[in-house]
């Protein structure tokens, strides 16, 4: 975007300069957005070509639209036990996610609001622990799951990453545009913390939960190694590990994986697609 | 606005009382989370800080006393591994966040047309499977790829570029392979916070003949900061702990440990190589280290920012 | 999930409350559960040794659970180290390259069962890569015997026959990679980046291995080994060779004819043939040797092997059915070898009329009986524990192989500092 306008003294040559300025900013938005756009979709549309192909036409590159999407999707359905992955996939990343929202916002709306140093060292040693790898965690924590008899089971998947601290630190973070004001004259009106938590900030921050939404969706969604390490048996498969089992066969089928590269996509998407409107300009406009 | 909690002890009441209850919420507040982080957390925690003393192969493990950390100190590979980790954070996360922050800024404006389609398209590689885009990024990035179809096509190079059979090359795969995949993420935390900008800022600025770049720089980016902080924090962790793209675009850090990262190292010393548990342990705290030290810049940059 | 999975009864009820479903595994009396990691090979390989096993045990049932390979080693890994046996299934599949590294990590985890079954029945090489201290731990499952697996049309383009290829050595494979790749402008074959394999099948050819009997490193002075390094370095370097990284890239580059052949484990039978396009076009020669002394054309490359583990709540069960089916039903490793591309270890398997068939795939070769003779020709080596450690140091010296300047004895000297210094 340049700057060319503001040497000018004429007003109406300003504005017709802001104009065309304007509209040269404009052009190149809009081309660096398609480009970025472009880029982003073109791998998702060649998974999409690559679920009409055979997997012989998959390997030798073909990037044209073929006639095998009904053939794939009848093998991938063969294949895999679709109702059953699916529904603990739902289950595990929607209990997961409203858990998580919970727990998460209201620890980073404590620490932010009510700020003490005592807290705030709690806080900087939760940062170190979310940068442990989990490989290094996970032995000791399947002796813990298997100690309370939890050892395949929905909750040994959720509970170890409810209280997610990446979005504690979001949640603290985000919280740091909460107007204060709008907190005092909520104490003033007589409401109690909880009420505050529940009818001001909630709604006040409702990009940033709809934010949050989304991603701990994808996080519990996409969860890839700790259900592998505490799910053992068929029926509480999830449709990630299955995803993952389909594409390390000897004789991968690519056909089949890419459908089902796209039915684990999709819930993702459009769980995004319906949260995405919460991002738009002006919903905060009654509050401010 | 962007510090509301500061003013927060000198509000509108003051006394002990207040000032009590106001402790007993804080707690209230971060009580389940702080729960379930003491359930999950500290125990495997403990563990590994006692595993990184061990010595031995597999479970046949014996006290090692600092031998761990003395194999730190000799070890070629964990350099190597630390060395590719240092290029990806320095170069990738800077080009990411900078993208992120202008495709999330432009997407903000509501008189841009398609919206909905640049916000979805932008955001899609993060949900596009990791299985699809590393088998796609593999073939385009092959020798007789499109990419290098390409770039021949276009005379910027001569002969086709060995992508993923080069070190060098490969790093630079890696690098937009991640920038790909996790720019969208990015983009959702800022379009997120924009939301709580005022636009009224925007239009007194727009009246005022403040420039877009200007309005960007001055307006956007310092009131985005507690966010932009959170994204440089997550994302400097997540390059420390950078695995997948590793693992499934250059197989495990291929050509010759080039792309090969400190939790890719720590995975074949846990799983691929004879189990060293202990030695993996002690890798694993050598990233909580870089963490925390980069982190503390990161916060104190923030902080000298605000002055 | 998997197919013909008998363990898919659920209630809607059970999943609403959802709350504390523990494994079915211990409710059903004779369940056998297996660990595997592909459902149309190994996978399925067990649901017809199951079948065949209820004939004569009505009761019999087998729950087979399949992850992706490297997910099940890193389960099985996790769940040892945990010392829970909470869970944990009877039969495991291993691949042979780790099995040591399981049973020396872990002792006491498996079932010796060499003890139970009568090893001699198996291929020896598979039973010593499983043994400890003489003792035999596995039931051997699929051979790795390796073959050349070429594409007859094009090496005939260049003027080559099968009797060019027979018990030929590398050098004599550049000579013949260079020629092809002047005829026909196709790359003999793809060598990987990201896996050893080639220098693992060409030790093992020579009946070396990076590590001697005790374990210790043998790679400075092995002039097997420096003849592999010396030999991968030429591949690496010539132009009528292609170069590839990771799985899908080395298979699809034969599968898509890019490269006109591939020398791999008896497993590829089954991918090779994936492409019926090339029906007819493609043909079997034993795997090339090194030019060393005591070389062999027989060698081998992966192959895995059945494990019982001693926490298992069937495990007289799971070893009396891999006993009675897996070490004596010939007809079952005909099924098999038919309808899996499986190449089993039993010897006595080797008689049965699908071992001795031709395949109109391969031009009416007798394949399979081709690599029976190769697999019994094919030197023992113990494969020890740092495998992937050597391996992991040999491709850190990809870049000085490839650049070619540097001597072999210098490299070999980098390789085994790096081996020593994880071998820990």
């Amino acid at each position: 975007m340049t700057d060319s306008t503001t040497s000018l003294g004429m007003s109406s040559t300003r504005i017709s300069n802001r104009n065309w300025t304007g509209l040269v900013s404009n052009v190149i938005t809009y081309l660096l957005l398609s480009l970025a756009a472009f880029i982003s979709i073109f791998p998702f549309i060649w998974m999409i070509i690559g679920a009409t192909n055979s997997s012989a036409d998959i390997i030798t590159g073909k990037a044209t639209f073929g006639t095998r999407f009904i053939e794939n999707v009848a093998n991938f359905l063969e294949q895999v036990d679709v109702v059953r992955i699916t529904f603990n996939s739902l289950l595990i990343a929607g209990a997961g996610t409203v858990a998580t929202l919970l727990v998460t916002s209201l620890a980073g709306y404590g620490f932010e609001i009510f700020r003490s140093r005592f807290r705030d060292r709690i806080f900087a040693g939760m940062l170190l622990m979310l940068s442990i790898p989990f490989a290094a965690l996970m032995i000791p924590l399947f002796v813990m799951m298997a100690g309370a008899g939890l050892i395949n089971t929905y909750q040994a998947v959720i509970l170890p990453t409810v209280a997610w601290i990446f979005m504690i630190f979001y949640f603290r973070q985000a919280s740091k545009a909460f107007p204060t004001e709008l907190r005092d004259a909520a104490k003033i009106d007589g409401l109690k913390e909880w009420q505050i938590f529940a009818f001001v900030y909630f709604p006040v921050m409702r990009s940033t939960y709809a934010a949050a939404a989304i991603i701990a969706f994808m996080q519990h969604w996409n969860n890839y190694l700790w259900p592998l390490i505490v799910l053992q048996t068929n029926d509480m498969m999830t449709v990630t590990l299955v995803v993952a089992t389909l594409n390390s066969a000897y004789t991968p089928d690519f056909g089949v994986i890419m459908v089902s590269a796209i039915f684990a996509t999709l819930p993702t998407l459009i769980i995004f697609f319906v949260l995405q409107r919460l991002f738009v300009q002006g919903l905060l406009g009654s509050v401010k | 606005m962007a510090m509301a909690g500061t003013g927060e002890k000198r509000g509108l009441f003051s006394d002990n009382d207040i000032e009590r209850r106001e402790q007993i919420n804080g707690w209230l507040f971060v009580m389940p989370a702080l729960v379930l982080v003491g359930i999950f957390m500290i125990y495997p925690i403990l563990w590994s800080l006692w595993m990184s003393f061990q010595v031995g192969r597999g479970m046949n493990l014996s006290f090692g006393g600092l031998s761990n950390i003395i194999r730190l100190t000799q070890d070629p590979i964990l350099l190597r591994a630390l060395f590719n980790t240092f290029i990806f954070l320095l170069v990738q996360v800077p080009i990411m966040l900078t993208l992120a922050l202008i495709f999330a800024s432009a997407l903000n404006n509501p008189r841009l047309l398609g919206r909905g389609f640049f916000r979805t398209a932008i955001f899609l590689p993060c949900v596009t499977s990791l299985v699809a885009y590393s088998v796609l990024f593999k073939s385009m990035f092959a020798e007789d790829g499109v990419i290098n179809d390409f770039l021949l096509w276009a005379h910027l190079i001569g002969e086709p570029i060995p992508w993923l059979l080069d070190p060098f090359w490969a790093r630079i795969v890696i690098i937009s392979a991640i920038t790909w995949r996790w720019t969208g993420y990015n983009m959702i935390f800022y379009l997120a916070a924009l939301q709580n900008i005022d636009r009224s800022i925007y239009e007194a600025a727009r009246i005022d003949g403040v420039p877009a770049w200007a309005r960007f720089i001055h307006i956007t980016v310092p009131l985005l900061k507690p966010v932009i902080l959170f994204t440089s924090v997550i994302s400097t962790i997540g390059t420390l702990q950078l695995f997948d793209e590793i693992m499934n675009i250059t197989n495990g850090g291929n050509p010759a440990d080039s792309t090969l990262t400190l939790s890719v190292y720590i995975y074949n010393l846990t799983f691929r190589f004879m189990p060293s548990f202990g030695y993996a342990a002690t890798v694993s705290y050598v990233i909580v280290i870089l963490v925390g030290i980069l982190s503390y810049l990161q916060f104190l940059a923030a902080r000298d920012r605000r002055a | 999930m998997v197919r013909n999975s008998p363990a898919l009864r659920w209630t809607l009820g059970a999943t609403l409350t959802g709350i504390s479903m523990l494994a079915a595994t211990s409710a059903l009396a004779a369940t056998v559960t297996v660990w595997a990691w592909d459902p149309n090979f190994n996978g399925a390989t067990m649901e017809a040794a199951a079948d065949r096993f209820q004939e004569t045990h009505p009761d019999f049932e087998l729950d087979v659970v399949i992850f992706e390979r490297e997910g099940l080693e890193q389960k099985l890994q996790a769940q040892l180290a945990s010392g829970v046996t909470d869970g944990l299934p009877d039969i495991v599949l291993i691949e042979d390259y780790s099995a040591q590294k399981f049973l020396l990590s872990y002792p006491g985890a498996f079932e010796p069962l060499g003890e139970h079954i009568d090893m001699s029945k198996f291929a020896q090489y598979k039973v010593d890569i499983s043994s400890v201290d003489g003792t035999a731990y596995s039931l051997p499952f699929d051979s790795g015997v390796t073959g050349w697996f070429y594409r007859t049309d094009i090496l005939a383009e260049a003027g080559y026959s099968h009797e060019d290829l027979v018990d030929i050595t590398w050098d004599e494979v550049l000579e013949i990679a260079d020629k092809v790749y002047e005829e026909t402008g196709i790359p003999l074959m793809s060598v990987g980046v990201d896996s050893a394999t080639v220098t693992r099948h060409m030790m093992q050819g020579a009946g070396s291995w990076y590590f001697d009997a005790d374990g210790n490193p043998n790679l400075v002075g092995n002039p097997v080994f420096a003849e592999a390094v010396e030999t991968y370095g030429e591949l690496l370097r010539s132009d009528a060779i292609d170069k590839s990284n990771g799985w899908n890239d080395y298979t699809g580059a034969f599968l898509a004819g890019d490269v006109a052949s591939v020398v791999s484990g008896v497993w590829m039978t089954a991918t090779v043939k994936s492409n019926p396009e090339l029906a007819g076009n493609w043909g079997v020669a034993p795997v090339p040797r090194l030019d060393v002394e005591g070389a062999t054309n027989a060698s081998n490359t992966g192959g895995s092997s059945w494990y019982v583990l001693s926490s298992a709540p069937q495990k007289e069960l799971a070893i009396e059915f891999l006993d009675e089916i897996w070490g004596g039903d010939i007809d079952f490793y005909q099924e098999i070898l038919v309808n899996q591309g499986a190449f089993g270890s039993l010897l006595a398997a080797r008689e049965g009329p699908a071992f001795q068939a031709s395949d109109e795939f391969f031009g009416g070769q007798p394949v399979w009986a081709n690599f029976s003779t190769w697999m019994s020709q094919i030197p023992g080596v113990n494969y020890g524990i740092f495998s992937y450690e050597a391996d992991n140091a040999i491709q850190a010296s990809i870049p000085d192989l490839t650049e070619g300047t540097k001597p072999t004895e210098e490299i070999v000297e980098d390789i085994n500092n790096q081996v020593n210094q994880l071998v820990m």
